[in-house]
C-alpha cells in the first residue's frame, strides 16, 4: 500500500531540486554565451546577414584557374615529401619511447612516470605552435616543417603505441625470460610480434595526419603547399587558390583511401 | 643437482610462499609436486629459475646458488632450465618454428636474434624437436591456429631446443582435456628417460601424479609435508597432503579414452 494519502498527485517526473539545478545551469550557460557574443561582437545571425557577401566572394573563386596547376605540383610533392620524412623519423623515434611509456615493460615507476610527463607536455603543444617555433629556429622552409611534424607525430604515436603495448599478453615474455633471453630479445620475440600490425597501422594513420598538418604548417612558412596557398591568398589570386584547394582535396582523399585500405588489411 | 637449503619466500603483501624448504632433487629424477592451489607448488618451481626470488636460504642449481646470480650469470643459468607453462606461453602471432627457435635465444647474440639470424644447426635442431613431438607439419602455421594440446607440444619442442639439463613444468595439463593431458605427460616422461633430463612437474591430479612420478613431493601452506617414492604413495597419503578427503575432481581420469 502507498504511504501517501490517496489525494497525493506527483507534480512532475523529476524532484523539485533537480528541476532547479537544471534551470539554473541552463541560465548560467545562456549567460556565458551572451556575454561571449557581446564581448567578441560576433553573433551567429551574422552568418545569415552576411550571406550575400559570402556568395560574392565564392564567385571570385570560380572558375578555378587550371593553368595554375603546373606550378602546384612541385609544392604539393614537397608537402608529401615532408610527411614521408617526418613520419619515417617519428616512427623510428617512437619505438623506444613507446616501450618506455608502457608500464608493463618499464616497471621502474620513476622512469615510467618521467617519460609519461615529458610526452604529455609534448602533446599539449599544438602543431602550429611547433611550426612557428621551428621556423623561428631553423628559418622558413621544409626543414622546419619536418622537425615540427616529427615532434608532433612522436607525441601521437607514442601515446597510441604505449597503450597497445600495455594490453598485450605478458605470458610469452615470461617464457623468453625463463629460457635465458635478455630484455632486448624478450621485446623483439615476445612483444614486437604482438604489436607490429597495430604499429604499422598507426604509422599509416600518422602519415595521413601529417599530410593534412603539413598543409596548415605551410601557412606559417614551414614549407610545402601551404606556403603557396598563403602567398596566393595574400595576392588575392582566388582562382589559383581554388585550384590549389581542389587538388589538395583530391590528393588527400586518395592518400587517405589508400592508407585506410592498407590498414584494414593489417588488423 | 638441485638443492633447497632452508629456502623461504615472503611475498611483499606478507603471504608466505615457501617456509623453510629443504629438498634435494637428484639428476634424472621425474618429480611431481602435488598440493592444493595456493600450497606453494608454483612458488617452489618458479624459485628454481628465479621467476620469483626467495627471501632467504640458498638454492643450488648445477653447483651454483641461483639466488646469488644476477644479470648475465642468471641468464646463463636459466639456459640450462627449460620451462613449460599452463597457458603454453607461445607468441600466438608468430609461427611455430619461430616459437621453437626462441629456445636458442639464451645462446644467441642480441643483434643476431633480433634479425632472426640463427645458425643452420639451430634451425635443424628446432625442426628435429618438432619432429619429436610429432608436429613438424605445422612448421609455418601461426601458433594460435593450433589446438591446446598442439600448442603444449610446441612448447615442449621449444624447451628441448634450449637443450636444458632440467625441465620445470608448471601445471602443464591443467588447461587440457584428459586424453591430451596423458599425451603431454607421456612426452615429458619419454624425454626424461631418453635424454636423462631431470623433470619437475606441478600437478594437482592425484591419479596422474601416481602414474607418471618417480618421486612425489607434497606441499601444503608453503611447507613440504611429504617426500617419497611414488610407489609408497596411496590415496591416504594424498588425504594427508591435502588435509581433506579426496574428491572426484582431484582425478584427471581418461586413460581409457585414448
Amino acid at each position: 500500500m502507498s504511504k501517501h494519502p490517496s489525494s497525493f498527485t506527483p507534480k512532475g517526473l523529476y524532484p523539485a531540486k533537480t528541476k532547479w539545478i537544471t534551470t539554473i545551469s541552463l541560465l548560467v550557460v545562456l549567460g556565458f554565451y551572451l556575454l561571449s557574443s557581446f564581448k567578441t561582437d560576433s553573433f551567429i545571425v551574422n552568418f545569415f546577414v552576411k550571406l550575400p557577401n559570402v556568395f560574392g566572394l565564392i564567385s571570385d573563386f570560380f572558375p578555378p584557374d587550371w593553368s595554375y596547376v603546373s606550378s602546384i605540383w612541385p609544392k604539393l610533392f614537397e608537402t608529401i615529401h615532408i610527411a614521408i620524412i617526418a613520419t619515417t623519423v617519428a616512427v623510428i623515434i617512437s619505438i623506444p619511447f613507446s616501450l618506455l611509456t608502457a608500464n608493463n615493460v618499464t616497471t621502474n615507476s620513476w622512469l615510467y612516470q618521467g617519460m609519461r610527463f615529458i610526452l604529455n607536455i609534448i602533446r599539449t603543444v599544438p602543431d602550429i605552435v611547433l611550426a612557428v617555433v621551428f621556423v623561428g629556429l631553423f628559418g622558413i622552409g621544409a626543414f622546419s616543417g619536418i622537425v615540427a611534424l616529427i615532434v608532433f607525430a612522436v607525441g601521437i604515436l607514442v601515446k597510441l603505441m604505449s597503450e597497445v603495448i600495455e594490453t598485450i599478453d605478458m605470458n610469452p615474455t615470461e617464457a623468453i625470460r625463463a629460457s635465458g633471453g635478455n630484455t632486448l630479445q624478450t621485446i623483439s620475440f615476445a612483444i614486437v610480434p604482438q604489436v607490429l600490425p597495430q604499429f604499422i597501422s598507426f604509422s599509416l594513420y600518422v602519415f595521413e595526419i601529417n599530410i593534412r598538418a603539413s598543409l596548415v604548417l605551410g601557412l606559417v612558412g614551414a614549407g610545402g603547399i601551404g606556403q603557396l596557398l598563403n602567398t596566393q591568398i595574400n595576392f588575392m589570386n582566388y582562382p589559383a587558390v581554388s585550384t590549389i584547394i581542389i587538388i589538395v582535396f583530391a590528393v588527400v582523399v586518395v592518400i587517405d583511401y589508400i592508407s585506410s585500405k592498407l590498414r584494414e588489411g593489417l588488423v | 643437482m638441485i638443492e633447497f637449503k632452508d629456502v623461504s619466500l615472503v611475498y611483499p603483501n606478507g603471504t608466505e610462499g615457501l617456509k623453510n624448504v629443504n629438498v634435494k632433487i637428484n639428476e634424472g629424477e621425474f618429480v611431481v609436486i602435488v598440493g592444493l592451489s595456493g600450497a606453494g607448488k608454483s612458488t617452489f618451481i618458479r624459485s628454481i629459475n628465479r621467476l620469483v626470488t626467495p627471501t632467504s636460504g640458498s638454492l643450488i642449481v648445477d653447483d651454483e646458488d641461483i639466488l646469488k646470480a644476477k644479470g648475465k650469470g642468471l641468464r646463463k643459468l636459466r639456459t640450462k632450465i627449460g620451462m613449460i607453462f599452463q597457458n603454453y606461453n607461445l607468441v600466438k602471432r608468430s609461427t611455430v618454428i619461430k616459437n621453437v627457435i626462441s629456445g636458442r635465444l639464451g645462446y644467441t647474440g642480441t643483434f643476431a636474434s633480433i634479425f632472426n639470424l640463427f645458425s643452420k644447426e639451430d634451425k635443424l635442431l628446432a625442426y628435429e624437436n618438432l619432429k619429436r613431438v610429432n608436429i613438424e607439419e605445422k612448421l609455418y602455421n601461426r601458433a594460435d591456429e593450433l589446438s591446446g594440446g598442439q600448442q603444449q607440444r610446441v612448447s615442449i619442442a621449444r624447451v628441448l631446443t634450449q637443450k636444458p639439463k632440467l625441465i620445470l613444468a608448471d601445471e602443464p595439463v591443467a588447461s587440457l582435456d584428459p586424453p591430451t593431458s596423458h599425451q603431454v605427460m607421456n612426452y615429458l616422461k619419454q624425454i626424461n628417460r631418453e635424454d636423462k633430463i631431470t623433470t619437475i612437474v606441478n600437478l594437482h591430479f592425484i591419479d596422474m601424479a601416481m602414474e607418471y612420478a618417480d618421486r612425489i613431493i607434497g606441499m601444503r601452506a608453503g611447507e613440504v609435508v611429504f617426500d617419497g617414492p611414488a610407489s609408497e604413495v596411496s590415496e591416504k597419503t594424498f588425504e594427508e597432503i591435502y588435509g581433506r578427503s579426496i574428491r572426484e575432481d582431484d582425478r584427471r581420469g581418461g586413460v581409457e579414452d585414448e
